[in-house]
Order: C-alpha cells, then sequence, then structure tokens
C-alpha cells in the first residue's frame, strides 16, 4: 500500500515541489486522491450553456418558411426559402446554419420550440436576469440558478470545481451562488502552475519514511487542502497530457475556441459539470439587431453552428459526445414584423437549441403561431423553467425543485 | 534584439585567426566579407558627416544643457562611462572625438543572420591607434579574467593566416590592418575570414542587396532589411497575417500588405541642421484587393495635406476609399467581432436604417482626416480633472447639399440615444444648440455645470462638447466646439488656396510630442497616481519617472510620417525635428 | 533562531469560558514562541514582516497586543494620505480603482489590525459594487467601515442604514410609503441576528414601514417627509410610530444581535472549523451586548486563551486577499496592485463586489482545485522577473536586509519567515534539499525556493 501511494503521489505531482508533500499525506488522503482520478468522472454528465448574447432572432434561425405570416412580417429581412436548410414541410436552418441541419439528420442536435415565460420582460436587463436567476419578477435575486443547484450539491470537503465559465465573463449572474465561488477560466494555462517554475528541477525521490496514517485532530483542516493541492495537481498533468496533445480541428471563431477550451477540460477530466460561454458582446454588440439585421445575425449564426458542430466532432472521436449536452439561452427572440430599420426589436418566445450524443433529436414543442399581431412577438409554448428542470432533474442529477421551485415538470429531451 | 546581441557577442572556443602581416592593399568594401542572406545589415558609410553634426560643439553645449542629460549625467552608470572616457584618453594620448573619428572614420557595417551569427565590421584610419587600444583593452580583460577565476577565457588563435581574438570565450575579433571584425561567434569570424580568403558569394554579389543599395542613393546610413529571409521567421510570418480588427487593418493595409509581397527594404537616415529624416523603400506594392481601397486611382490623386490648428498634438490624414473597405468587410473578416456588430448596429440606427455601405459611405470622398488637439477650457465652464485632448474627423463629401441633412440627423439621433441612457441612470444629458461661427452654423451639444461642485475638479464628460459643422464640401465631427471652430477657419482658409492632394500618398501623419507633453503636465497628478498602482512605485519614484517622461516628450519635438506608393516601391519617409534648446 | 515549537500541546482547551477567555499568559506547556507570535500578527494583520516577529518575541504577547491596538503616531497622517489618493480617482462606475488603493494601503498600512477589520466588515455588509456602481459611493461606503472597524457596533450600523452605497446594494434607493423595501428591512434585521425563526414576516414588512422616507437620488441620501409612513408600527412586540432608527434601537436590545456579531467575529479572528457552543461565547455576548464596543470585543479575542490555542491554531483558511499580502508584506516590497485586483478576483474575491449580500461563505469554499492552482500561480506571479508584477519580490534581497548572506541561512530565514518552522521535519528537510537552484542565494534561486515554501499547504491556513 505504501508503495502504491508513493507511486501515485509521484505520478500525480510529477517532479513538482509540491512532493514534499508525499511524506505527510496520509493514508486516507491518498485514498481520496485516488479517488480524484479521471476515472470517476467517466460518468458524470455535463451541461455546457452557451448564450446568445442580446436576443436571438428565432424566425430567422430556424425558418418556418411555409407560413405565410412570415413573409408578409418581413420584407426586407425574410430568408428565401429556396437557400434555407429545411428539415421538414415548415421549417428550414438559416442558410448559414448547414453545419446545424447535420446536426439535426445525425440526431444530435434537438430543437425545443418556443420557449419563454409569461410576461416576458422586453428590457434586456430584466429579461436576462429571470433568464439567469429563473426566477422572473425577483428584481432582488442575487444568485443564479446554476448557482443555486451547485450550492445544493457542492461538498466543501472535496474541494472539486463543478461549475466554470469559460472566457471574459468573469461571473455571468447564472453561476452566481451564495457559497461556491465562481470560477472564470480565460485559458488552460491555469492548470499549469508549473509552467512557470514551482517544479522542482530535481526533486528525485521523496523520502522513504512510511506516511502518518493518523492525522491529529488539529491537522484536518490541513490535511483538507493537502488533499486538494494532491487532487489539483493530478488534474493538472491530466489537463496538461491534454494540452500538449494533437489538438481537434476548430474554426477561428472565439465561441469554437472556448468551446475547445470547454472539450479540453472535459477529455481531461476536470471533473466540472456545468460549463458557461458566451456568444455576442453587450449592448449592440451581439443578437439584438435592431437595424441592419441581416449581415449581423449571418456572422453570428455561423459562428453558432460551427463551433458548436466541431465541438460535437471533437467529443465525438473522443468518446465524450454521450456524457455532454449543450444548451443555447437568449433573453428573448424577436418582434414578428421587422421594424423598418432592416432590423427587429425585442419580443418573446423563441427556440432552444441542445446538441450532444444521448438527447431525443428532433423538435420538441409546438412552434408557437406568427399571427398574435397585436403582441408582435410569439407567445410561449413551453416555460423555460421546464427546460431547466429537464437539465437538472434529468441530466444532471440534481434535484430541481430547491433551486427552481415546483411545478415545472421535465420535458422528455434526454 | 540586434544592439544586443551585437554587445553580447558569444563564442565558446578560443579562435583562430590570420594576421594579416601588413595591410598593404586597399580593403575591399565591408559587404563584400559578409555571408548572402542576412536578415538585416547597417551600413554607415560616411560617418564623418555624421560625426560633423554629432560633435558639432553648438549640438554637443544643447545636448549638455537639456534637463534629461543633467538628470542621467549623475546616475552612477553615467558617472562610471565619464570616468571610463577619462581614463581611455589619458592612456591613449588622444581626445575622445580624434579617437572616435580615426577608428571608425572609414565606415561600419552591422549584420545579423538568421541562425544568430551577428557581424560588426569597422574601419578606420589609423592602424596604431587601433592596435594600441587593443593592447589596453586586452589588458583590461585579462585582468577581469582573473579576478574572475577564469584566466583562461581570454585567448587567441590563428585562422588561414589571421589572428582571431576572444576575450570572454565567446565572443571572436581580428585586426586586419585599419579593419576591426567583431563576431558574436567563432564561427561567424571564421566564414569572414574565409570569405576573405575566397572572394565567393557574398552579401555585395546578391541582387536584393544591390537593388536596396541603388534605392538607396547616397544616403550616409543604409539600412538593409532582407524580407523575404524575414518573412520565413515564424513571429513575422504571423505578424503579417493580417489583422482581424477592422479598424487596424483600415489603418495599416497598405504597410502590411506591402511588406508581405516585398523582397527587400531598404532604409536611409541622413540629418540636415537639427532635421533627422528617415526614409524606407520596399520592392513590393500593396497590389492585394485587400488594399486595393488604399491605393490613390490615378496619378494625381492621394491623402490631403494636414490640417493645421492651434495646440495640435497629433494629425493624420489618410486616403481610404471607406466605401470599398466596408463593401469587402464579410471578406476581409469572415467572423464579426462584437465590435462591429456593434457598430453596424448602431450606424443603422443612427442613420434610421439607410444602407450604410451604399447610402452613406457612398457619400464620402476618400480623403479622411483626423485632428488631435490641446483643448482650452472654458472659464466659465471649469476645468475636469482628468483632461482629454479634443479630437476631430473631416471628411469630404459628393453631394454636401443632401447628404449635410442625413449626417446632421444621425448626429443628433446618437445624441438622443446617450442623453435617454443617461437620463436612465439619473445623470444630466446634453444640451443641443445651434451656434455661428463667421458665416457657419453648426451643432454643438453640451453638458450643462448646474450639478457640478467644483469648477475645478469636473467629471471626464466635462471634456466633450461634441459638434458637427459642414464647411463647403467637408464635414466636421468634433469632440469640441473649440476643436470645430479652429477646423472652421482652416477649411475656409484651405478652401480660398485651393489646397492640392499630395500625389501617391496614402497615409501622412504629423506629431508633436511638445504638446503631448503639455497634455501629460495637466494630468499630472492623475498620471503620477495611476503609476504608483500599476507599477508599485512609491509616490516619488512615479513623480521622477512621469517627469522623465515629459521631459522626454518635450525634446522628441515633431515627427511627419508619409507612406505612399509610387514607381512599384513603397515608400515611407519619416522626419523627425528635436526640439532642442 | 528560537526552536521548533509545534502549537499541539495545550492548556485546558476543555476548561470553559472563564479560562478561555482569560488572557494568555505563556508557560512552559504554552510558551511565547515564533509560531505564536506568527499566529498572532496573521491575525490582527496580514502577516509579520521580520523585524515585527522579532520584536514580538522580545515583548511578549500582551505588550505586542498592546502595540497592535495602539496605533502608531503616522497613521493618521497615512489614512488622510490614501483617502486623497482615493479622491483623486476619476468617477466612473467601475470599484477596480478604489481596490488597487485599498489593497495598497492594506500592504503598507502601520496599523494592519484596521484594515484587517474593515476587510472583516467588508465581508459582513457586503456591498457589491455591480449593484451599486460608483466609484464614489464605494469609496464612501469603505471609508465608513474604517471610521467604525474599531468603535461601536451600534454607531456602525446607524451609519451603515443611512450610507447610499448600501440601499443601492440592497436594491432600497426608493423606500416609498405605497411600496416598503423588505429586503432592506430584512437584511438590517439580520445584521442584528434575526432571522427566519426569530422574527416573521409581519416584523419585516413593519420594519419595512419604519424605514419608508429614504432615496437615493442621484448618489445622496435623501428623506422625503411625505413618502415616509408615519403610522404605528408593531416590530418584535413593541409598538409605535417608529423610524428607521428606532426599529435599529428595537433590535440591538434583542439578545440576538451581539451574539450574532461575536459568532461572525469569533470566525474571522478564531477558528472557522468548530461551532463555538453558547456556553463559551457566553461571557462575550454579555459584555458586547451592553456597549457594543467592537474594539474591546476584538481586544478581549485576541489577547485570549483559546486565541492562542490549538483550536484556534491554522483553524482558519486564508482568503485570497489575506494569501496575497501573507507573501507580499513580510518581502518589505511594494507590487502593482492593479493586477493583483484581477489575480484575486480570479481566486474568487473580488474586493468591492463579493457574490451576494452574504458576503464570501469562506473557509474551504476558498478552497477547490481550480482556487488552489489559481494560488500557486499567483505566488509564481509575484516572485517572477518581468511578468506582470514588474520586478516581482525579491527573497534574496529580503533576505540579505536582514543579514541571511549566505544560500542555507537565506532558506531557513525564508522558512521561518512565512511557516514560523511550522512544518513536518521531513517536509522541512525536503524543501531544503529538493528545491536548490545552482547559485546558492542568487536572487532566481531564492524566488524558486520562496514560492515552493508559499505554495505549502500549511501557508494557505491563518
Amino acid at each position: 500500500m505504501p508503495r502504491t501511494r508513493r507511486h501515485f503521489l509521484q505520478s500525480a505531482l510529477g517532479s513538482s515541489t509540491l512532493l514534499t508533500l508525499a511524506p505527510t499525506v496520509p493514508a486516507f488522503l491518498a485514498r481520496t486522491a485516488l479517488a480524484a482520478a479521471p476515472c470517476r468522472d467517466q460518468g458524470d454528465t455535463i451541461l455546457v450553456l452557451v448564450e446568445l448574447a442580446g436576443g436571438n432572432d428565432g424566425l430567422n434561425t430556424l425558418v418556418p418558411y411555409a407560413d405565410d405570416a412570415y413573409a408578409r412580417s418581413r420584407p426586407t429581412i425574410r430568408l428565401d426559402a429556396s437557400q434555407l436548410h429545411k428539415i421538414d414541410a415548415d421549417l428550414g436552418f438559416h442558410p448559414r446554419m448547414a453545419a446545424f441541419h447535420r446536426l439535426y439528420q445525425e440526431g444530435h442536435l434537438a430543437v425545443v420550440q418556443g420557449v419563454g415565460y409569461p410576461n416576458t420582460s422586453d428590457d434586456h436587463e430584466v429579461a436576462i436576469r429571470d433568464w439567469h436567476t429563473a426566477r422572473p419578477g425577483d428584481t432582488y435575486c442575487q444568485t443564479g440558478w446554476a448557482g443555486r443547484a451547485l450550492d445544493h450539491v457542492y461538498r466543501p470537503d472535496e474541494g472539486r470545481v463543478l461549475g466554470v465559465s469559460v472566457g471574459p465573463e468573469r461571473r455571468p449572474l447564472a453561476l452566481n451562488a451564495e457559497k461556491v465561488p465562481a470560477l472564470a477560466v480565460r485559458s488552460l494555462d491555469q492548470w499549469r502552475p508549473q509552467g512557470a517554475g514551482v517544479a522542482g528541477r530535481d526533486a528525485g525521490p521523496g523520502p522513504a519514511e512510511p506516511l502518518a496514517e493518523e492525522p491529529g485532530a488539529e491537522a484536518r483542516l490541513l490535511d483538507f487542502v493537502t488533499h486538494v493541492t494532491v487532487a489539483a495537481y493530478a488534474d493538472s498533468r491530466r489537463v496538461e497530457a491534454v494540452a500538449s496533445g494533437p489538438t481537434a480541428d476548430y474554426p477561428s471563431y472565439q465561441l469554437a475556441q472556448r468551446l475547445r477550451t470547454i472539450a479540453q477540460l472535459i477529455r481531461a477530466g476536470a471533473g466540472i459539470r456545468l460549463y458557461y460561454a458566451k456568444l455576442g458582446g453587450d449592448g449592440f454588440g451581439g443578437f439584438d439587431n435592431h437595424a441592419n439585421q441581416i449581415g449581423n445575425h449571418c456572422a453570428l449564426l455561423e459562428e453558432l453552428a460551427e463551433s458548436v458542430a466541431a465541438f460535437v466532432a471533437d467529443l465525438k472521436s473522443h468518446g465524450q459526445l454521450d456524457r455532454v449536452l449543450l444548451a443555447t439561452f437568449s433573453e428573448f427572440g424577436r418582434t414578428v414584423r421587422e421594424n423598418g430599420r432592416r432590423g427587429t426589436d425585442h419580443g418573446g418566445a423563441a427556440p432552444v437549441f441542445l446538441a450532444g450524443g444521448r438527447l431525443r433529436g428532433g423538435l420538441a414543442g409546438e412552434h408557437p403561431p406568427l399571427t398574435d399581431v397585436a403582441r408582435n412577438a410569439l407567445t410561449e409554448s413551453i416555460d423555460f423553467r421546464r427546460v431547466y428542470a429537464t437539465f437538472l432533474d434529468r441530466w444532471l442529477g440534481f434535484e430541481s425543485e430547491p433551486i427552481i421551485g415546483p411545478g415545472f415538470d421535465p420535458l422528455e429531451l434526454v | 534584439m540586434f544592439r544586443k546581441s551585437v554587445f553580447t557577442l558569444s563564442a565558446a572556443l578560443p579562435l583562430v585567426l590570420l594576421r594579416l602581416a601588413g595591410a598593404a592593399d586597399p580593403l575591399p568594401p565591408a559587404a563584400e566579407w559578409l555571408p548572402p542572406e542576412p536578415i538585416v545589415s547597417i551600413e554607415v558609410s560616411d560617418p564623418n558627416r555624421l560625426l560633423d553634426r554629432l560633435l558639432d560643439p553648438h549640438t554637443t553645449a544643447a545636448i549638455q544643457e537639456t534637463a534629461a542629460y543633467q538628470h542621467y549625467r549623475k546616475t552612477p552608470q553615467m558617472m562610471e562611462f565619464l570616468n571610463g572616457i577619462r581614463l581611455f584618453e589619458a592612456s591613449l594620448g588622444v581626445s575622445w572625438e580624434t579617437a572616435l573619428r580615426k577608428l571608425v572614420g572609414g565606415g561600419a557595417m552591422v549584420a545579423v543572420w538568421p541562425n544568430g551569427d551577428a557581424v560588426a565590421i569597422i574601419d578606420g584610419e589609423d592602424a596604431d591607434l587601433l592596435g594600441r587600444l587593443h593592447e589596453m583593452a586586452l589588458a583590461i580583460a585579462q585582468g577581469e579574467a582573473e579576478k574572475a577565476g577564469q584566466p583562461g577565457r581570454v585567448a587567441s588563435a590563428d585562422y588561414r593566416g589571421v589572428t582571431g581574438w576572444t576575450f570572454n570565450g565567446e565572443e571572436a575579433h581580428a585586426i586586419l590592418g585599419t579593419r576591426f571584425v567583431l563576431a558574436n561567434r567563432a564561427e561567424a569570424l571564421r566564414a569572414v575570414i574565409d570569405l576573405k580568403a575566397e572572394g565567393s558569394a557574398n552579401l555585395a554579389s546578391t541582387a536584393h542587396y544591390r537593388a536596396a543599395a541603388e534605392a538607396a542613393g547616397s544616403s550616409p546610413v543604409m539600412g538593409y532589411v532582407d524580407l523575404a529571409t524575414l518573412r520565413h521567421l515564424t513571429a513575422l510570418h504571423n505578424a503579417l497575417e493580417g489583422t482581424s480588427e477592422p479598424l487596424a487593418s483600415l489603418l495599416f493595409s497598405g504597410i502590411l500588405e506591402s511588406i508581405r509581397t516585398s523582397n527587400w527594404l531598404a532604409l536611409t537616415a541622413d540629418l540636415h541642421e537639427s532635421l533627422l529624416y528617415v526614409a524606407a523603400v520596399t520592392d513590393g506594392e500593396p497590389v492585394e484587393e485587400a488594399a486595393a481601397f488604399a491605393l490613390p486611382k490615378s496619378p494625381g490623386e492621394g491623402a490631403m495635406p494636414n490640417l493645421d490648428v492651434p495646440g495640435r498634438i497629433a494629425a493624420l490624414s489618410l486616403y481610404r476609399d471607406l466605401h470599398g473597405f466596408y463593401a469587402a468587410k464579410d471578406d476581409l473578416f469572415p467572423e464579426r467581432t462584437s465590435g462591429l456588430i456593434f457598430f453596424e448596429n448602431m450606424m443603422g440606427i443612427f442613420f434610421s436604417g439607410r444602407d450604410f455601405t451604399e447610402e452613406v459611405l457612398a457619400e464620402l470622398k476618400p480623403q479622411v482626416r483626423l485632428v488631435v488637439a490641446e483643448q482650452v477650457y472654458d472659464p466659465a465652464v471649469g476645468t475636469p480633472r482628468v483632461q482629454v485632448p479634443a479630437f476631430a474627423l473631416v471628411f469630404g463629401m459628393h453631394r454636401p447639399e443632401s447628404f449635410m441633412p442625413v449626417a446632421e440627423g444621425a448626429v443628433q439621433t446618437a445624441l438622443g440615444l446617450v442623453n435617454f441612457t443617461r437620463g436612465q441612470q439619473g445623470l444630466a444629458g446634453l444640451i443641443i444648440d445651434r451656434l455661428e461661427h463667421g458665416d457657419t452654423r453648426f451643432t454643438v451639444a453640451y453638458f450643462s455645470t448646474v450639478d457640478a461642485k467644483d469648477p475645478d475638479d469636473l467629471d471626464t464628460q466635462f471634456n466633450f462638447r461634441p459638434a458637427l459643422a459642414r464647411v463647403g464640401e467637408f464635414l466636421v465631427l468634433s469632440s469640441t466646439e473649440g476643436l470645430a471652430r479652429d477646423l472652421i477657419d482652416v477649411l475656409t482658409a484651405e478652401a480660398a488656396e485651393a489646397v492640392e492632394p499630395l500625389p501617391g500618398v496614402h497615409s501622412l501623419m504629423e506629431a508633436d510630442a511638445t504638446a503631448l507633453a503639455s497634455i501629460a503636465r495637466a494630468n499630472f497628478d492623475q498620471l503620477v497616481l495611476n503609476n504608483m498602482v500599476e507599477q508599485g512605485t512609491s509616490r516619488e519614484e512615479s513623480e521622477a519617472g512621469i517627469t522623465g517622461l515629459i521631459t522626454i516628450l518635450e525634446h522628441l519635438g515633431r515627427a511627419r510620417l508619409e507612406m505612399g506608393s509610387q514607381d512599384g516601391q513603397t515608400r515611407l519617409m519619416l522626419d523627425i525635428e528635436p526640439n532642442l534648446p | 533562531m528560537p526552536a521548533q515549537q509545534k502549537v499541539e500541546t495545550t492548556g485546558p482547551v476543555e476548561a470553559g469560558p472563564c479560562w478561555a477567555w482569560a488572557p494568555y499568559e505563556p508557560d512552559d506547556e504554552r510558551p511565547w514562541d515564533l509560531a505564536r507570535a506568527g499566529h498572532l500578527l496573521r491575525r490582527a494583520g496580514f502577516g509579520g514582516r521580520w523585524d515585527r516577529l522579532q520584536e514580538a518575541l522580545a515583548d511578549g504577547p500582551q505588550a505586542t497586543i498592546d502595540r497592535l491596538l495602539q496605533p502608531a503616531a503616522e497613521v493618521e497622517a497615512f489614512h488622510r494620505t490614501y483617502d486623497a489618493y482615493e479622491a483623486a480617482l476619476p468617477r466612473s462606475n467601475s470599484v477596480e480603482g478604489l481596490t488597487a488603493w485599498w489593497l495598497r494601503r492594506m500592504i503598507e498600512s502601520p496599523q494592519p489590525l484596521l484594515e484587517k477589520m474593515t476587510l472583516f466588515w467588508h465581508g459582513y455588509f457586503a456591498t457589491r459594487n455591480r449593484a451599486v456602481q460608483s466609484t464614489e459611493l464605494m469609496i464612501g461606503h469603505v471609508q465608513r467601515l474604517r471610521a467604525h472597524a474599531l468603535g461601536n457596533y451600534a454607531d456602525l450600523l446607524a451609519d451603515v442604514v443611512h450610507d447610499p452605497a448600501v440601499l443601492l446594494a440592497l436594491g432600497a434607493q426608493e423606500n416609498r410609503r405605497a411600496r416598503p423595501s423588505e429586503p432592506f428591512a430584512e437584511q438590517l434585521l439580520a445584521w442584528c441576528g434575526l432571522g427566519p425563526g426569530q422574527i416573521s414576516r409581519r416584523d419585516v414588512h413593519e420594519a419595512a414601514r419604519a424605514l419608508t422616507g429614504w432615496f437615493v437620488l442621484r448618489h445622496e441620501m435623501r428623506f422625503i417627509e411625505r413618502e415616509h409612513d408615519t403610522g404605528v408600527k408593531r416590530v418584535l412586540g413593541h409598538e409605535g410610530p417608529f423610524t428607521g432608527d428606532d426599529v435599529l434601537q428595537i433590535a440591538l436590545a434583542q439578545q440576538a444581535a451581539p451574539r450574532w456579531v461575536v459568532g461572525r467575529l469569533y470566525r474571522w479572528l478564531i477558528s472557522e472549523t468548530d461551532e463555538p457552543s453558547e456556553e463559551l461565547l457566553a461571557p462575550l455576548v454579555e459584555d458586547f451586548g451592553r456597549d457594543y464596543n467592537i474594539g474591546d470585543l476584538v481586544e478581549r479575542m485576541v489577547r485570549s486563551n483559546r486565541f492562542f490555542s490549538p483550536a484556534a491554531y491554522r483553524q482558519r483558511v486564508k482568503s485570497p486577499v489575506e494569501f496575497a499580502l501573507g507573501i507580499i508584506r513580510p518581502l518589505e516590497r511594494l507590487v502593482p496592485t492593479v493586477p493583483l485586483v484581477e489575480h484575486l478576483a480570479l481566486l474568487g474575491q473580488e474586493l468591492g463586489d463579493p457574490p451576494t449580500s452574504q458576503g464570501w461563505a469562506g473557509g474551504r469554499y476558498w478552497i477547490n482545485r481550480a482556487t488552489l492552482l489559481g494560488r500557486h500561480r499567483l505566488a509564481e506571479e509575484l516572485l517572477a522577473q518581468g511578468g506582470a508584477y514588474g520586478e516581482g519580490l525579491d527573497p534574496a534581497a529580503a533576505a540579505r536586509r536582514h543579514g541571511r548572506e549566505d544560500e542555507s541561512s537565506a532558506r531557513a530565514w525564508l522558512l521561518a519567515l512565512f511557516l514560523q518552522d511550522d512544518v513536518a521535519p521531513e517536509v522541512r528537510e525536503h524543501l531544503m534539499r529538493a528545491v536548490h537552484g545552482a547559485n546558492g542565494t542568487s536572487s532566481p534561486a531564492l524566488r524558486h525556493f520562496a514560492r515552493a515554501v508559499v505554495a505549502q499547504p500549511e501557508f494557505q491556513l491563518a
């Protein structure tokens, strides 16, 4: 047993100076550290949230081309039916979303139609807060639905990382929690501390004394830190191995680069269950196209489709796709009618796109009618909290009721 | 990097070199002793011309009077240096000025190769002085080596009849009559000696070098950059790949493309009076489609001369076909950055749904000018805590009568949006007004000072008093009313004088560091405080640092950079007029 | 150097509250040694510089605590200077400018205990700039916290309740008669230890009515008479036409109020790992409830047997700020604090912007596999040359200043400085042996060694 322990610690810590831990790592810690090896993560499901910032125009993403109301409402920005990637007699993907069409045909993409909630706000700030907190109307809510979920399942004595934001957003509200700190990943370098020289140059084999078996009462907090240190370095080495290995082919889009980082962490078995990434900048820098919508929307949708497709292909080739579910969300859809500036304004319900290896592909929910002329927006056919309940109950295995409240039945999506 | 590799010249082995028993023959040009295809070489063909200027008592005195010199004179490094000079003069019995002329007066050349080799060849006029200097340096080096317990690092050896020396076990040098050859490695020195002995293919015999030398003409200083070789280095290759930032691309396209397609770049420098001229020529032209928008279409066309206003810090005049550039944006930038999306969105809103490419940019002429100037604050308003210079854009319009109302509407929409947003945040909005300057009526928007507590400590927003004016065919969009008024005057005068564009020039930049220094002085406290937390320095250190920076700015004086294409070559000319007392 | 003495052998820990809160007097069992001096300077500050450690060893615990509590003569001028630095910040909606100065103040302060307590109150009131969106208001807020940090809790609370930053953070910028702000009232009662169980929804609602009339208009507090509900309110069994200040009086008179503060402070100054019994805290609660003197409470805790016992020693996890300051201060150099703000945020502590109004959970929540690697990376950066921190901290220079010229004495000195030699002998031996550079006291070698020392698990604990 001591030999195995030593062996493990060496493989985890390599030649880093942390080998100094070796003599003081008690037996039970070595066991838990061994448990930190990637094998355990293999069974864990992972959810990747992609926010489409600014309110995505669902009607020009998955286009109801057969509906006369669509063409009538959008004299300049309607998409030509002949260029769409049709999935049935009614709907077709945007011309630049061939990749989504392909995923859809392969069964790796599902669309939940008409997702929203009653009395949707058409103010960005309010609507996006509602989507992040899953508590519409509670203006004082400080925690996100994902953050509350993490607080609920987190075991502080394990020191695992369960949720991260990948990209420049340091602390998206969705991940904000009372207790578990929201973590931001800018680059995989955050997992490579020894890069700049903590590593000992010639650590050599550690001392041969037997490990202390019984930590004193005073040592409990210290044992915890020691354990996390060992586990962190085990993570680090696995991330290093993945990062220095061959990389899958991703386009140069920012979203693609973030998804690549996520895929690398997934492959390294970092144990993270929830990832958040954002497409599009704040303010008018994203999907909020009040004017000259066509060009911007084309570029954004192509970035989305190509990036997600590369992510799916990467995970699939590494046998990881079955544990991963990617979901898009946006604060609202857009108005049915265009606004006179070749753009659209803030609307209501919109589709949510899901990608992964173990989902029920195809369409879910009803497409809302385009004929609510008074509202000029789509009315939801599915409450977004039911989609969240699906993520929590059906996918992550976290109980949804304490997090988003009762009465939101999960959907048959996964 | 270049300087460093010359002065930390290094090689592990003692050397082998030949002593030239009596340099009777006149020496061939240095370039004939250098291997072909260096990354870069610099030669000073007529050092005396530069030395005359630099050692001119008037100049020396002027430099010694500057505050910066007074400051550095007292630093330990500088004191040590000056002591060294005195020792040198005493030992050799000549003044350092005379010695310098005798040692380098015949010309100097330095080159660096992709494998890291670096060689300097310096031609003097006095073999005896060179020999004595070498003896003196040798004695010092031997002393140092013994003190460090490594006497073996000073050594000499013969190679093909030349004696080579090393003082530190790394660098290698040899003296051949009045010529001094210094290399960073033994191998590099050997290559020089091989060329000297065999006269095989050398730098002077390559077509690119000859073409560059011809383009450089009779300049006393010439730099040669082998772009074909340099492009193979990955870092540069990536840097030339172009940028995904539309604004950067708009500004730099003409230059990047030119470097990308060129084989060589010739750099010349000269001094006239107190002016320093630097010019660069490449054999490439920005022919690529991507840069076509920066190429004047007909021979007479080009960027306009810059606009001169009081307190000008910088001015930029560009020849850019904005319409053509923006129309090609999806090809140039397949990924839309959020900045571009934002811009596209805002323009759509400001111009009320007009197509920005076809209905807005198509209305503008390809000459764009930017002016940055110090601003004078109205005492009735007060002075902001952080002072920001005024800046303005000047566009030419094809059809001013019909386009100006469109622009006016767009600007007022933008101001309205700013006001709406500020109103939501409980902040005061801009008041829009129409004013007159001479015969020109123009629009100004300003913040009221009703809520301001201290007129000497206003918020940053009081740096802005946006203004929009039309002067003839020109549209002026200025961040301040004052600069707008100055530009109205300058543009009116320009129209009267019928100023012509500069043919073939696509970019012209002028900067006055003195005015920049004045802005820095106005923001001194802010700069010091920022510096303290950014650098982790004490207040005294930061104050000294910022003061030093301002002093340097004050002496940098004015600079002018002009870029253009003519006769299949891209030319870049830089004039610097330092501000010496 | 004093012999290594682990704080392991103990006095009568279970000897009851009377012994626990009596002033610590060193004896053979519990000698005054480097480890205990280091513990004191960590908890009552941000880690000791060498001269402070030596001074403490020479003067004994109680005299050292006297000095920690009694501000040095230059303190007032120091804070005036820093207040002026902060006041010169350009007005904006961000807080990073302020926090860069705040961190620098912590590094430089001649009275670290005051900064440590200001940081405590920041976590306690947890005013978040993401809701306040104003440099100016956050500067004012932190200055209020500092002004009362060792003062009177009732005064602090009264001040906080009238702080525009606090109202904005609680979404209570408009306390209208027709729409009283319950989260505001709820939070105010929570600061007096009154939560669900002790109070009803009705108490909250009535307290909110008492607070009506207060508005934040263009960053200033305004009382609008006609928006104040002058009716009779019933709060915690009391009845009357109360104002907010009345509600505060009523809440502070509850036993829960001093108990709450004492409990929070126990976690901050003594231990995050044990739940102290009511019996243990009772003497402190009783005294604190009488006059709400924070300084006295802090003093009593820090002087106590409990504070110097194993129940406290290394029973807290350093927050990211404490971790970074624990490297910077002992090495006696200023570092750029602008990048530090960002790096601490990546470790989970956004100064000036805690995650929720509950502050930071702290304790084990600070440490997970990512933040731990992040700490090691921050140590690397701080000790690196030519990185985000310019020249970086130079342990060799600090060692030389204290006469440690040769390699092994410089290393031993760093171990004493950072860990007070309190690591297992094998670890010490391994560190001394395994992490060596080519050239003894050369700056890079010692930087490397210092990184290894502060990467030790022991260094993560306060």
